[in-house]
């Protein structure tokens, strides 16, 4: 369904991600992992259209979208939980969610996919008049998971979603991401919790220093020495 | 002491000279806080605004039926200017000095055509006054008070709860991710932008029915309306009819108490002082 | 020849003019001229250097004017006499305001332009209101004047161009001087400038000060040349915003920029008034104001704003050591918390530096690291705990402060000054650290560093000249400058190719081999493995283990916290 060649982003003479090679199929659950500076932000942020893509292809269902302006992926089925985030501290919770769903897809269908997020996350039905920037850390993320789900993406991107919070709840929020998953959307998450990405994922590439230079299934790679070795040093 | 019946007399004064900051403001809060764009230029467009409505009226027209002219006209200038901004990515800071080159050039439009004598407009609005006790009230004053509510109530619902305002609120805040979600935020910027030109529009022909216009004059409202729109709130689009009708009235109180040269210093030191206490907010 | 003479010359050769039979109608021509030179020139030391835009310039001016006219107008003082309240009364309004305004970290940009402007507004309205002018204006064709021309148009021709030659020799000395270079750095990053030892609020102030003095001056002088001021015409908003177009058209950050912009925009508009297009001429110069800011921003002259490095004189910068003697540890840091919004971001951290190591900080994204150094190099007040560095107990102190003590810091994302060069860049910290050298020794010791790091073949250039791992390189040859006791890379490697990390792995042991004790923030581990003598591992804002690396990185509970829990 999305499949990403040669991929080249980043900033001026150095790029962050050099020849990215990476595909994810229908209802997939992908993970990419990677030390802190091998560029896996500006990879996802290129796949959700935030970042320029300089060279190489971005298709998805069949679409050329490498030269998309950015208000168009959403439209496309591509939703994105940002690292950090990024939620309008502003606005209120449900505010936040009727956002998600302001595309022209996904606008129709808007109160089903409420139903369906309130549903998934309880504690937000409690908060939707408060302020988002009042919501504790798990809520946020929590939010703008919901907030990418009400555009009803056909796939879902994550950066770095366990950052800053406590493991019940990082255990809690890969739960409903596989159940997201179960339901037929695409997943590609980017992940520095290497351990539970593994668990979640059923193929996992590894970023370092802007290439991707290994990719498999958990098993394989968790076995390989590479990701030990790009962590920890030995 | 000045008498009940001088006293509530200005207190009016101040209503509607606070209504008429309110209106003013609203296009310039709204530009700079949802676009972060200092629009000086913003002054010179209500003159325009206010000239293009002088002369149409003393060709027969009805004051507030030329708005229909003007303000589409005036909102394809204010989209204008934003593209102008954006395709050079001007800083906030620049953009004060690029509109404030505008200003100069439109004051200058204006003496030329206008020159630079005082001109007051007659309409049938103007003739009618009403005596409530023991205090004057006129037309004009009752309709700019009238608009500038309705234009900030509207805005502010239209922020409040309709999609497009949460789009723009959603812009203002963060808008590539406001994007990502399918809002068109470049679009929307521009039309934004149109539409504060066209507030100017609506400021401007207020202004003629209810005070004398000169071209230098549009350098006296620029002070009193950025307090009012700082202490309102920047982007708040309720913020500077309630600042300045509360502005509005210390001065009018002021005025009418102590001498009227004292009445700006109320609006700046009530600014100097927001700014001191809590600028975080802006 | 030396700058002095040249403007001495500059200034005989123009003297001359009144003694020529000039027409009048040029002496006051041209006494317009320079007195928009001065006004233009003063307003840049601090809007145009500093980079703090002040639309309230014509406040320091009325001030001027009306100093004088109070005493010359109104109790009969001779012009000269009034000159130096002229100059006073606006420094002074200007230091009252700027003590008040500078503290405020929030009240730059756009919220200064503003702020100044309400200045102005308050100002003039006591002028008017107050017993100062109280109305009618103030004559002024009774005060005395010095008689140093033939005319008093002469007269006051001189008086203007001894004014404008003063402002624009200022302007020369600070843009070369240690001061100069200081407002600079405030302009294009104040934070920074500050952690680097610039004592950013007492430059401002004294930029402030000058700049308000200057025009002051000019406001005297001119309002005994009109010889009736009103508080209108004085406080007109034109004057704010003709300075700023002044100075935007020649360049703000050329020391002669204001004085060109000055010049050409004032023979502009005269020659458009003469002509009888006055108001023509204003659209142009509102025209020519759009044109720049979009097209030009950096002004006429902005593309020389390059100062030259002096050339590299023979002085040999005293011997390089950094090595601090002593047994203690160096940094002792007990308990440190710090929070934002609710998010604690360090918890109660104790961590201990040795004299002469290279300490590895190690720890997940989002660990609290860069926090760390943000609060022992002063960027960010500690909310509990206690920071003693040689001694002394430092958390609380003023970031340059904490410079001069011997702290220095790289950033992750490089900070260089935009518009300095390379050279100046490295120059600046020993210019204001604890060895505070002048701009020739600062000079030479930033070209020994510049050398080390290999990047003395860009020392002229600019920053965004430089690719990813040279400007790396810019801001561990900037932190070196300053000859730190105690130095802190923050991720310096990232971002590197494996060749240009051998190369820093390197500059990092070379540093250490001149005694210098470095705390090594790094995610890169096998740099972190081959360098550092010992590690400490920080998660969520707390230390959980420390020791020597090898068995630090075995340790289970740091495997947890890097490849995480598996199960909870």
């Amino acid at each position: 369904m999305l499949e990403a060649r040669g991929l080249h982003a980043g900033y001026g003479a150095a790029p962050a991600i050099r020849d990215v090679s990476l595909d994810v199929g229908q209802g997939d659950l992908v993970v990419v992992v990677g030390p802190n500076g091998a560029g896996k932000t500006t990879l996802i942020n290129a796949i959700a259209g935030l970042h320029r893509i300089e060279s190489g292809r971005l298709v998805f269902s069949g679409t050329n979208i490498s030269d998309l302006p950015p208000h168009r992926f959403c439209d496309q089925g591509i939703a994105l939980v940002p690292e950090g985030r990024r939620l309008f501290t502003g606005m209120s919770v449900r505010e936040n969610l009727e956002l998600g769903a302001y595309g022209s897809a996904a606008k129709p269908h808007r109160a089903q996919a409420m139903q369906r997020v309130l549903a998934l996350f309880p504690m937000l039905g409690a908060k939707l008049r408060a302020l988002a920037g009042t919501l504790s850390g798990g809520q946020q993320q929590m939010l703008a998971i919901g907030r990418a789900l009400m555009a009803r993406p056909r796939l879902l991107l994550l950066d770095e979603p366990s950052l800053g919070l406590a493991p019940t709840i990082v255990i809690e929020m890969f739960r409903i991401i596989r159940e997201v998953n179960q339901d037929g959307v695409a997943v590609l998450l980017v992940e520095q919790n290497v351990a539970m990405a593994l668990q979640l994922a059923r193929r996992a590439y590894v970023l370092e220093e802007g290439r991707i230079v290994a990719q498999g299934s958990p098993q394989e790679l968790a076995s390989q020495p590479d990701i030990q070795r790009a962590y920890l040093g030995h | 002491m000045p008498s009940a019946a001088l006293l509530g007399q200005s207190l009016l004064a101040g209503i509607f000279a606070g209504a008429l900051y309110g209106l003013l403001g609203l296009g310039l809060t709204l530009s700079w806080g949802m676009l972060r764009q200092i629009n000086l230029a913003h002054f010179a467009l209500v003159f325009l605004g206010g000239y293009l409505t002088y002369q149409l009226a003393a060709a027969g027209f009805d004051p507030l039926a030329t708005l229909a002219l003007i303000a589409p006209a005036f909102f394809i200038l204010g989209v204008a200017l934003h593209a102008l901004l954006a395709r050079f990515k001007v800083g906030i800071l620049n953009t004060l000095l690029v509109t404030y080159g505008f200003t100069v050039m439109l004051e200058s439009l204006l003496q030329w055509i206008w020159s630079a004598d005082y001109r007051r407009m007659d309409s049938h609005y103007g003739a009618v006054k009403w005596k409530v006790g023991e205090l004057f009230v006129s037309l004009p004053e009752l309709i700019t008070l009238a608009i500038a509510c309705a234009t900030a109530l509207a805005m502010w619902a239209v922020l409040r709860y309709t999609d497009l305002g949460k789009a723009l609120r959603a812009i203002a805040e963060d808008a590539p991710m406001a994007a990502a979600f399918g809002v068109n935020h470049k679009l929307l910027s521009l039309l934004l932008s149109g539409l504060c030109a066209a507030l100017a529009a609506v400021a401007g022909t207020c202004l003629a029915l209810t005070y004398t216009l000169a071209p230098s004059q549009m350098y006296a409202w620029i002070g009193v309306v950025f307090a009012v729109v700082m202490i309102g709130g920047l982007g708040n689009p309720l913020g500077p009819l309630v600042a300045g009708l509360a502005i509005g009235v210390s001065e009018a109180l002021t005025m009418a108490i102590t001498a009227p040269a004292w009445a700006p210093l109320v609006s700046f030191s009530l600014l100097i002082g927001a700014l001191l206490v809590r600028p975080q907010r802006f | 020849m030396k700058p002095v003479a040249a403007f001495v010359l500059v200034g005989a050769a123009l003297a001359v003019a009144p003694f020529l039979g000039l027409p009048a109608f040029y002496e006051s021509f041209l006494y317009l001229v320079f007195s928009w030179v001065v006004l233009a020139t003063s307003w840049n030391l601090l809007s145009g250097y500093a980079g703090y835009f002040s639309f309230g310039h014509a406040a320091f001016f009325g001030a001027g004017v009306y100093a004088t006219a109070v005493l010359g107008g109104k109790l009969g003082w001779s012009l000269l006499a009034t000159l130096p309240l002229a100059a006073g009364v606006p420094a002074l309004l200007g230091v009252t305001l700027g003590a008040v305004i500078f503290r405020v970290r929030a009240l730059r940009g756009e919220l200064f332009a503003v702020l100044t402007l309400a200045v102005t507004f308050v100002v003039s309205t006591i002028v008017l209101n107050t017993p100062i002018d109280g109305g009618p204006g103030v004559m002024l064709s009774a005060v005395s004047i010095p008689k140093l021309a033939p005319s008093p148009s002469g007269t006051f021709y001189l008086m203007a161009l001894i004014l404008a030659l003063i402002s624009v020799y200022i302007s020369y000395r600070v843009y070369h001087s240690r001061f100069g270079t200081g407002l600079f750095a405030i302009h294009d990053d104040e934070e920074v400038a500050e952690v680097m030892g610039v004592p950013t609020y007492r430059f401002k102030l004294g930029a402030f000060a000058l700049s308000c003095a200057l025009a002051g001056l000019a406001g005297g002088i001119h309002g005994v040349f009109v010889s009736y001021v009103t508080v209108a015409e004085t406080f007109g908003h034109w004057l704010a915003l003709y300075v700023i177009l002044m100075a935007a058209i020649g360049g703000t950050r050329h020391w002669l920029g204001p004085a060109l912009g000055a010049a050409l925009v004032t023979t502009l508009l005269y020659a458009f008034t003469a002509s009888e297009h006055a108001l023509g001429g204003r659209a142009v110069v509102g025209l020519v104001l759009i044109l720049v800011i979009l097209f030009m921003p950096q002004g006429l002259l902005g593309r020389f704003s390059r100062r030259t490095p002096l050339p590299r004189n023979g002085l040999i910068p005293p011997d390089a050591s950094m090595a601090v003697p002593g047994k203690e540890p160096i940094l002792v840091i007990k308990g440190a918390s710090k929070a934002f919004r609710g998010v604690q971001a360090l918890g109660g951290v104790d961590l201990e530096v040795r004299r002469g190591e290279i300490l590895g900080l190690v720890g997940p994204n989002g660990s609290g690291k860069s926090t760390l150094i943000n609060v022992v190099s002063g960027h960010y007040p500690l909310d509990g705990g206690s920071i003693v560095f040689e001694g002394r107990e430092i958390a609380g102190e003023a970031p340059h402060r904490i410079a001069s003590g011997g702290i220095a810091r790289t950033y992750q994302i490089p900070r260089p000054f935009a518009h300095l060069s390379v050279l100046e860049n490295v120059a600046l910290p020993p210019m204001f650290g604890r060895v505070a050298m002048d701009r020739g020794r600062a000079e030479s010791e930033a070209w020994r560093w510049l050398e080390f790091t290999n990047l003395s073949e860009k020392a002229g250039r600019l920053p965004a000249e430089l690719n990813l791992h040279e400007r790396k390189f810019l801001e561990l040859a900037r932190a070196l400058a300053s000859r730190p006791k105690l130095l802190f890379l923050d991720e310096v490697l990232s971002g590197m190719t494996p060749s240009e990390m051998d190369e820093a792995i390197r500059l990092v042991r070379a540093i250490r081999e001149q005694g210098a004790t470095i705390v090594f923030v790094e995610h890169v581990m096998r740099a972190v493995m081959e360098l550092t003598d010992r590690v400490v591992v920080l998660t969520n804002g707390r230390t959980i283990a420390e020791g020597v690396p090898r068995e630090v990185m075995r340790n289970p509970q740091v495997i947890d916290a890097y490849l995480g829990a598996a199960h909870a």
